[in-house]
Protein backbone atom coordinates (compact mmCIF):
# COMPACT_ATOMS: atom_id res chain seq x y z
CA UNK A 1 0.00 0.00 0.00
CA UNK A 2 1.70 3.10 -1.15
CA UNK A 3 1.04 6.36 0.61
CA UNK A 4 2.88 8.36 -1.99
CA UNK A 5 1.32 9.41 -5.25
CA UNK A 6 4.11 8.00 -7.39
CA UNK A 7 3.79 4.31 -6.58
CA UNK A 8 7.39 3.10 -6.46
CA UNK A 9 9.68 4.69 -3.91
CA UNK A 10 12.14 5.38 -6.72
CA UNK A 11 15.00 7.82 -6.47
CA UNK A 12 13.25 11.18 -6.17
CA UNK A 13 14.80 14.10 -7.89
CA UNK A 14 15.49 17.32 -6.11
CA UNK A 15 14.40 20.40 -7.96
CA UNK A 16 17.05 23.02 -7.18
CA UNK A 17 14.56 25.77 -7.85
CA UNK A 18 12.34 24.49 -5.06
CA UNK A 19 15.29 24.39 -2.72
CA UNK A 20 16.24 27.94 -3.65
CA UNK A 21 12.67 29.07 -3.07
CA UNK A 22 12.53 27.39 0.31
CA UNK A 23 15.85 28.93 1.27
CA UNK A 24 14.68 32.37 0.28
CA UNK A 25 11.49 32.03 2.29
CA UNK A 26 13.45 30.75 5.27
CA UNK A 27 15.91 33.64 5.07
CA UNK A 28 13.06 36.12 4.88
CA UNK A 29 11.34 34.71 7.94
CA UNK A 30 14.57 34.51 9.92
CA UNK A 31 15.46 38.07 8.98
CA UNK A 32 12.01 39.29 10.01
CA UNK A 33 12.29 37.51 13.33
CA UNK A 34 15.72 38.95 14.09
CA UNK A 35 14.58 42.45 13.26
CA UNK A 36 11.57 42.11 15.55
CA UNK A 37 13.78 40.86 18.37
CA UNK A 38 16.15 43.80 18.00
CA UNK A 39 13.53 46.50 17.52
CA UNK A 40 11.26 45.35 20.32
CA UNK A 41 14.20 44.98 22.68
CA UNK A 42 15.19 48.57 22.07
CA UNK A 43 11.63 49.78 22.48
CA UNK A 44 10.51 47.73 25.45
CA UNK A 45 13.42 46.73 27.65
CA UNK A 46 15.26 49.32 29.68
CA UNK A 47 18.99 48.87 29.96
CA UNK A 48 18.96 49.40 33.71
CA UNK A 49 18.74 45.66 34.27
CA UNK A 50 17.13 45.74 37.69
CA UNK A 51 16.12 42.09 37.62
CA UNK A 52 16.63 38.85 35.75
CA UNK A 53 13.02 38.36 34.69
CA UNK A 54 10.87 40.37 32.35
CA UNK A 55 8.53 42.64 34.28
CA UNK A 56 4.81 42.54 33.57
CA UNK A 57 5.05 45.83 31.73
CA UNK A 58 7.90 44.62 29.57
CA UNK A 59 6.06 41.40 28.74
CA UNK A 60 2.94 43.24 27.65
CA UNK A 61 5.07 45.69 25.68
CA UNK A 62 6.73 42.83 23.83
CA UNK A 63 3.39 41.24 22.91
CA UNK A 64 2.08 44.49 21.53
CA UNK A 65 5.35 45.32 19.82
CA UNK A 66 5.40 42.05 17.89
CA UNK A 67 1.77 42.46 16.83
CA UNK A 68 2.39 46.02 15.67
CA UNK A 69 5.51 45.06 13.81
CA UNK A 70 3.57 42.48 11.84
CA UNK A 71 0.91 45.08 11.07
CA UNK A 72 3.45 47.58 9.87
CA UNK A 73 5.13 44.86 7.85
CA UNK A 74 1.85 44.10 6.09
CA UNK A 75 1.00 47.76 5.51
CA UNK A 76 4.38 48.55 4.02
CA UNK A 77 4.08 45.46 1.83
CA UNK A 78 0.75 46.67 0.51
CA UNK A 79 2.18 50.10 -0.15
CA UNK A 80 5.11 48.68 -2.06
CA UNK A 81 2.78 46.53 -4.13
CA UNK A 82 0.74 49.61 -5.00
CA UNK A 83 3.84 51.50 -6.03
CA UNK A 84 5.28 48.50 -7.82
CA UNK A 85 2.09 48.29 -9.87
CA UNK A 86 3.06 51.48 -11.67
CA UNK A 87 6.26 49.96 -13.01
CA UNK A 88 6.51 47.88 -16.20
CA UNK A 89 6.82 44.10 -15.60
CA UNK A 90 10.42 42.74 -15.77
CA UNK B 1 6.52 27.26 5.74
CA UNK B 2 4.44 24.67 4.00
CA UNK B 3 6.35 21.41 3.61
CA UNK B 4 3.64 19.70 1.59
CA UNK B 5 4.83 21.42 -1.55
CA UNK B 6 8.10 19.51 -1.54
CA UNK B 7 8.81 15.84 -2.18
CA UNK B 8 10.65 13.72 0.33
CA UNK B 9 14.11 14.20 -1.14
CA UNK B 10 13.62 17.94 -1.16
CA UNK B 11 12.25 17.91 2.36
CA UNK B 12 15.35 16.08 3.54
CA UNK B 13 17.61 18.64 1.92
CA UNK B 14 15.57 21.51 3.31
CA UNK B 15 15.66 19.99 6.80
CA UNK B 16 19.43 19.84 6.56
CA UNK B 17 19.53 23.44 5.38
CA UNK B 18 17.36 24.50 8.32
CA UNK B 19 19.68 22.76 10.75
CA UNK B 20 22.69 24.49 9.24
CA UNK B 21 20.99 27.87 9.39
CA UNK B 22 19.88 27.35 12.97
CA UNK B 23 23.45 26.69 14.02
CA UNK B 24 24.66 29.78 12.21
CA UNK B 25 21.89 31.80 13.82
CA UNK B 26 22.76 30.51 17.27
CA UNK B 27 26.36 31.68 16.84
CA UNK B 28 25.10 35.04 15.63
CA UNK B 29 22.82 35.31 18.66
CA UNK B 30 25.75 34.55 20.95
CA UNK B 31 28.07 37.17 19.53
CA UNK B 32 25.27 39.74 19.39
CA UNK B 33 24.39 39.11 23.01
CA UNK B 34 28.00 39.44 24.16
CA UNK B 35 28.29 42.76 22.39
CA UNK B 36 24.98 44.03 23.71
CA UNK B 37 25.70 43.14 27.32
CA UNK B 38 29.21 44.50 27.10
CA UNK B 39 28.00 47.80 25.70
CA UNK B 40 25.25 48.13 28.27
CA UNK B 41 27.02 46.90 31.37
CA UNK B 42 30.75 47.37 31.20
CA UNK B 43 31.77 50.98 31.67
CA UNK B 44 34.35 50.90 34.44
CA UNK B 45 37.84 50.86 33.00
CA UNK B 46 39.69 51.76 36.19
CA UNK B 47 40.36 48.05 36.52
CA UNK B 48 41.17 45.16 34.19
CA UNK B 49 38.91 42.62 35.87
CA UNK B 50 35.14 42.66 35.62
CA UNK B 51 33.62 44.17 38.75
CA UNK B 52 30.93 42.29 40.65
CA UNK B 53 28.44 44.97 39.73
CA UNK B 54 29.26 44.52 36.05
CA UNK B 55 29.03 40.77 36.38
CA UNK B 56 25.61 40.97 37.99
CA UNK B 57 24.53 43.35 35.22
CA UNK B 58 25.78 40.99 32.51
CA UNK B 59 23.88 38.14 34.13
CA UNK B 60 20.66 40.09 34.12
CA UNK B 61 21.30 41.36 30.62
CA UNK B 62 21.79 37.89 29.19
CA UNK B 63 18.80 36.51 31.10
CA UNK B 64 16.55 39.30 29.99
CA UNK B 65 17.55 39.14 26.37
CA UNK B 66 17.08 35.41 26.14
CA UNK B 67 13.70 35.58 27.84
CA UNK B 68 12.76 38.43 25.55
CA UNK B 69 13.82 36.46 22.51
CA UNK B 70 11.80 33.48 23.72
CA UNK B 71 8.68 35.57 24.18
CA UNK B 72 9.05 37.22 20.79
CA UNK B 73 9.43 33.75 19.30
CA UNK B 74 6.20 32.60 20.91
CA UNK B 75 4.21 35.61 19.68
CA UNK B 76 5.89 35.40 16.28
CA UNK B 77 4.82 31.79 15.89
CA UNK B 78 1.24 32.56 16.85
CA UNK B 79 0.94 35.53 14.52
CA UNK B 80 2.66 33.76 11.61
CA UNK B 81 0.19 30.93 11.87
CA UNK B 82 -2.73 33.32 11.84
CA UNK B 83 -1.46 35.11 8.79
CA UNK B 84 -0.06 32.55 6.38
CA UNK B 85 -2.71 29.89 5.75
CA UNK B 86 -5.84 31.90 4.93
CA UNK B 87 -7.93 28.99 3.70
CA UNK B 88 -6.59 26.07 5.69
CA UNK B 89 -8.88 24.32 8.19
CA UNK B 90 -8.22 25.16 11.82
Amino acid sequence: MSMFGGGFQAQQSVNPQNIAMAEQELDMVTDLFNRIVDSCYTKCISTEYQQNDLSQGESVCIDRCVAKFFDVNAKVGEKMQQMGGGQPPQ
Amino acid sequence: MDFQRYNQAEQAQIAQMIEHKQMKDFLRLYSNLVQRCFNDCVNDFTTKSVTSKEEACVNKCADKFLKHSERVGARFGELSQQMTPPGSPQ
